[in-house]
């Protein structure tokens, strides 16, 4: 008797025990310290087209950049203090995502005529919250080709848009778009002058697609104005001659492209030694009945 | 069609005694354990094999090389030996002629061996390129397959005939086939007219298409850009080698039948000395191509040729590259260029050595290009750096060569391996030449 009521004890601290443990089961877990998001944010306006911006989000863990890859960010445009929801993102792997502004026109600015974007990530279990803001005002550029002294130029102007004035003093690049990266003809700085203007020479020879050439003008990275960039579509290039020997008859082609030296050749072989062949069989026919 | 009692009784097929049934046996043994090794490989695939990304050529291709070349023997002695009228060729024509038939019936088959996927085979032929070698290769090996069978077997057909008659009442059921194969020969004008014709052509046929079945096994190496292989001496190159191969083949295994068949009065010491003679000049001439072969790339000391030169001559080929030259070649030379060395027990011996010396030749041509490409191997196992063929690729490939020594035992055992009516009409040529001198 005594026995059984030692085991019954015992069962019921058990329980006991367990059941404190799934309770409080908190009080054990460990507190994961969470780590700060840097957002990094460019705007960048292709006059006539769209707006984009590029979005980078990383984090500095154990004195390293870390990208921070598949995170929710929230785009607004914010005008005083209140907040146009745009859209959201998603960082990829590299930590980068882009927004485009198919509108860019549809952005709302202040009452000093100041645009401000922003991006905010509301935080995870292992990063804190974070946003970022940045303001810019709208500029204009103005681009053209010109020829003097049978040399072709591009001409640009720049301006801000609300004040209608001319920007003095800003570099401006023009270059040549690429797949990859765009060819750069201007110099390093190329600043406009007091009419806020450029003058550029296309060197001759440039390659381009039928000898059109997409030339670009750039207001890179201006503080006050972000990136503004404009297209201007010139036939000022040399033709691109493409070498494909795709529907040619090579020795790489497919069967159906089989050059016909080899074809001629090759079958003259087979057909030649077979047609031998089967005369020699007729011979052993021919003795049979002989 | 008179033939001598005395000859026919001492080149007709003899059943085989123990030895024969015993080494048959062997054979069938050896046979059955590579196919079983080869229907695993057909279900587990290529996996059982040591062949990598890397190696993808292995011990079945530099097999296959070797089969090619062996059976090249047949354009060399029996075309060439008949077309320079060369007489003292009659005993040994026919078993070069067998030796031919089954090399390169093995080549077809293990050159499938290696597809992994036999049943698209047709795929070679429905979706040929003609630009591709590989067409070409898939092309020759049937033509010179039929070629090296009506080689055979024209010059058969009056011995078929003679030897029905003596069969007739011991053996009827042979005596019937041989009757069969032997089409009707009568020996009339019309029928030799035809035959000796078809002879004449085939004789003719075979050294182009010999050489151009060497050519096209030496160009699927050479036009892959590969180093070791990336060479325009390549084509010769196979040509002597296969030479080589052939006549070292031929040297062992006339000396085989010779002592077996007790033929000591057809194959004379006179046979071997010229066989030897034969055999030297196929060794220099390949010692030539290989001297091309190896010297301008070590000369030149490209970067990557030299990496694989060291493979060959310091590194872990080396001592097979060595036996290959020295045992396979230089020391044949040195053995054969003196009389003695040319005498059947030494010839054997130096067969032997050639044929082992070509057959590893083959291995040091196809797996060490394989295992230098151009581009560092990189994110693959260890294991793969190297090639050293799997047990599978061993038994079945010990399989292959099986089934060519027995494809040779079979025609030795039901074939005159000594053309009958060529060596009589020679006896009577002789008989009445001699009677005119006196």
């Amino acid at each position: 008797m005594k026995t059984q009521i030692k085991y019954r004890f015992v069962l019921l601290v058990f329980i006991a025990v367990f059941s404190i443990n799934m309770a409080f089961q908190g009080l054990y877990a460990q507190e994961v310290e969470k780590n700060r998001v840097r957002l990094k944010l460019d705007y960048t306006k292709v006059i006539g087209h769209y707006a984009f911006l590029d979005i980078q989000a990383s984090t500095r863990i154990e004195k390293r950049n870390i990208d921070v890859s598949k995170i929710t960010i929230k785009v607004f445009n914010e005008v005083d203090d209140e907040e146009i929801h745009l859209g959201e993102v998603m960082t990829n792997l590299k930590g980068e995502s882009r927004f485009i502004i198919k509108d860019y026109k549809s952005l709302v600015p202040d009452s000093t005529q100041v645009y401000t974007l922003g991006i905010s990530f509301k935080g995870n279990d292992l990063y804190k919250k974070a946003s970022k803001r940045m303001r810019f005002r709208d500029a204009d550029i103005t681009a053209n080709i010109i020829t003097k002294d049978s040399t072709d130029f591009v001409t640009a102007t720049l301006k801000d848009t609300y004040l209608d004035s001319l920007l003095v003093g800003h570099s401006l690049d023009v270059q040549v778009q690429r797949l990859f990266n765009p060819l750069k003809i201007s110099e390093e700085f190329n600043n406009t002058d007091d009419n806020g203007m450029i003058l550029v020479p296309v060197e001759e020879g440039i390659p381009g697609v039928n000898g059109n050439l997409t030339l670009e003008v750039v207001l890179n990275d201006s503080d006050d104005y972000g990136t503004v960039k404009t297209l201007i579509h010139a036939p000022l290039g040399v033709p691109i001659i493409e070498e494909s020997t795709y529907d040619q008859r090579t020795l790489w082609s497919p069967r159906d492209k089989t050059p016909i030296f080899i074809l001629v050749v090759a079958n003259l072989l087979i057909f030649g030694i077979w047609g031998m062949l089967l005369y020699l069989m007729y011979n052993l026919f021919k003795i049979s009945k002989s | 069609m008179r033939v001598p009692n005395q000859l026919i009784k001492d080149l007709a097929p003899k059943k085989f005694d123990k030895r024969g049934v015993i080494w048959t046996i062997f054979l069938t043994v050896i046979i059955i354990i590579g196919i079983v090794a080869y229907i695993d490989q057909l279900i587990k695939g290529q996996e059982v094999t040591n062949m990598r990304d890397y190696a993808l050529w292995g011990i079945y291709i530099s097999n296959f090389v070797f089969f090619v070349a062996t059976s090249f023997v047949g354009s060399v002695t029996v075309a060439i030996l008949r077309l320079t009228k060369n007489s003292w060729r009659t005993p040994l024509v026919r078993i070069a002629e067998i030796i031919s038939v089954a090399a390169i019936i093995m080549a077809g088959i293990t050159i499938m061996i290696d597809m992994a996927r036999p049943d698209r085979l047709l795929n070679l032929f429905v979706h040929a390129r003609l630009q591709s070698p590989i067409t070409w290769d898939v092309v020759i090996i049937p033509t010179y397959i039929v070629l090296s069978l009506l080689l055979l077997y024209f010059p058969l057909l009056p011995d078929l005939a003679i030897l029905k008659g003596p069969l007739e009442k011991t053996q009827p059921r042979l005596s019937k086939l041989y009757g069969k194969l032997s089409l009707k020969w009568t020996g009339s004008k019309a029928q030799k007219v035809l035959q000796e014709k078809s002879i004449r052509i085939i004789a003719i046929m075979i050294i182009p298409v010999g050489l151009l079945l060497q050519t096209i096994d030496a160009w699927l190496f050479s036009t892959t850009y590969r180093v070791g292989w990336d060479s325009s001496n390549f084509a010769p190159y196979f040509i002597s080698g296969a030479f080589v191969a052939g006549v070292g083949a031929l040297v062992v295994v006339i000396y085989v039948v010779r002592k077996v068949k007790k033929l000591e009065e057809y194959i004379t010491d006179s046979h071997f000395d010229k066989l030897g003679k034969f055999l030297v000049l196929a060794c220099l001439t390949y010692l030539y191509f290989n001297i091309n072969e190896y010297f301008m790339p070590w000369f030149t000391a490209k970067k990557d040729e030299m990496v694989h030169l060291e493979t060959l001559f310091t590194g872990s080929y080396a001592w097979l590259f060595w036996f290959v030259i020295l045992g396979g070649l230089v020391v044949p030379i040195l053995v054969l260029l003196f009389k003695k060395g040319r005498r059947p027990k030494s010839m054997f011996v130096i067969g032997i050595l050639v044929v082992l010396g070509s057959w590893w030749k083959r291995f040091i041509i196809v797996t060490p290009t394989l295992l230098h490409p151009f581009l560092p191997i990189q994110g693959v196992p260890e294991s793969w750096r190297h090639y050293f063929p799997s047990l599978h690729e061993w038994l079945i490939t010990g399989a292959t060569l099986a089934m060519a020594f027995l494809i040779i035992t079979v025609l030795v055992r039901y074939l005159p391996v000594i053309p009958i009516q060529r060596t009589a009409d020679e006896q009577q040529m002789l008989q009445s030449s001699k009677k005119s001198e006196s």
